[in-house]
């Protein structure tokens, strides 16, 4: 028979004496067994390491600049964004008019249209598709407006929410 | 008039230690959320890396984080003082996240910023008093496997492993905050537990 002392805690024992619902036969073998004592040690000690690694890594963090600036000033950068999206998109429609023949087309130009992946064409694009880019990098609307809060009379958690309503 | 104050009979005031103390517990802690800026200053860089180690995104988590301090302050004359102020704001962050997560948000900005790269450089922050230099390499890589052990787990169990081993909270208030049974809440950190236990092996 196996003495109590050295038939070690099982994982699920083990697990339990770390989420701190350890039964109390679990710590009085880990008073006199060192083994299962050391593992409890060692992931307790990883889990401080990470713990102090993130929080001065989140202390360090500088903020977003378009998160922390007032939201006048995101206004203001979001309203760029859609003045040069417009700008982008009249660009391009004053190209196409003026690349547009005044007379009705003939046959010919209908039987040879302009290559749709020419440089001309490609480098309008991409044009565009970075003044888009722009516009959305530059306008995400925070959550604070889309969420409408105000001094509503549920800003807590649900939960809590739930336990006051008793 | 002198008499009747006299034959007043003079009663002992009852005194509740406990209950005085919580009071006035609960009174510094309303005032610490009547200034945001200290609010912000003790709370800001905890809740970030609760919800950057949770979502894992840094972008998303700065503005929920953002969100949490400005609800908190808004609704603080509800905060009844029956948790500490830490876990009632950890429940705010994470109702907030639960409504990205629900929404298309989420993945949107997923895909618009892959930001993540910066959050696997935690390891990197290891302040110089918490591991000796020897350690220090040895420290730096157990750190990183544990970001990615966490990494793989699903929402649930990563985000109830962090508030059990990161924010210290108790089964019984992460079962409260999440509104999931204790023994649902056994079972994720038992799950988390193991999967951590079978990428570190013999580590732990």
């Amino acid at each position: 028979m196996t003495p109590e002392s050295t038939r070690h805690l099982s994982e699920e024992a083990l697990d339990d004496v770390l989420i701190g619902l350890g039964s109390p036969e679990s710590h009085s073998h880990l008073e006199v067994c060192a083994e299962c004592r050391a593992q409890v040690k060692m992931f307790l000690g990883d889990v401080a390491l990470f713990n102090a690694a993130s929080m001065e890594w989140s202390r360090n963090r500088l903020p977003q600049a378009g998160a922390s600036q007032p939201r006048r000033v995101r206004m203001h950068a979001a309203f760029a964004g859609w003045a040069i999206t417009a700008a982008a998109v009249l660009v391009l429609a004053l190209g196409v008019l003026h690349q547009r023949p005044e007379t009705a087309p003939t046959q010919a130009n209908t039987v040879q249209p302009q290559p749709v992946n020419s440089e001309a064409q490609i480098a309008q694009d991409n044009q565009l598709l970075q003044a888009v880019n722009a516009a959305i990098g530059q306008d995400e609307a925070s959550p604070i407006e889309e969420y409408k809060i105000s001094e509503s009379p549920h800003p807590y958690p649900k939960a809590h929410s739930k336990k006051r309503m008793k | 008039m002198a008499t009747a104050i006299l034959s007043t009979p003079r009663i002992a005031p009852v005194r509740r230690p406990q209950l005085e103390s919580a009071l006035a517990e609960r009174a510094g802690v309303i005032s610490e959320l009547d200034d945001i800026d200290e609010l912000v200053r003790l709370h800001r860089a905890r809740i970030r890396r609760f919800v950057t180690c949770s979502t894992g995104d840094p972008d998303l988590a700065e503005t929920i984080t953002q969100d949490t301090l400005l609800r908190a302050y808004k609704g603080r004359a509800g905060f009844l003082g029956d948790c500490s102020l830490s876990t009632w704001l950890t429940g705010i962050a994470i109702n907030i996240t639960r409504d990205h997560l629900r929404s298309g948000r989420y993945k949107f900005w997923k895909q618009l910023k892959a930001t993540a790269a910066d959050v696997h450089e935690m390891a990197s922050f290891l302040p110089s008093e918490a591991v000796s230099p020897e350690r220090r390499m040895l420290a730096k890589e157990r750190i990183r496997e544990l970001y990615a052990v966490l990494e793989g787990l699903s929402y649930n169990q990563r985000t109830i492993f962090l508030m059990k081993f990161s924010e210290e909270m108790s089964v019984d208030e992460i079962s409260e905050i999440l509104g999931m049974a204790v023994n649902t809440v056994r079972t994720h950190l038992h799950r988390a537990l193991k999967a951590v236990r079978s990428k570190l092996g013999a580590k732990i």
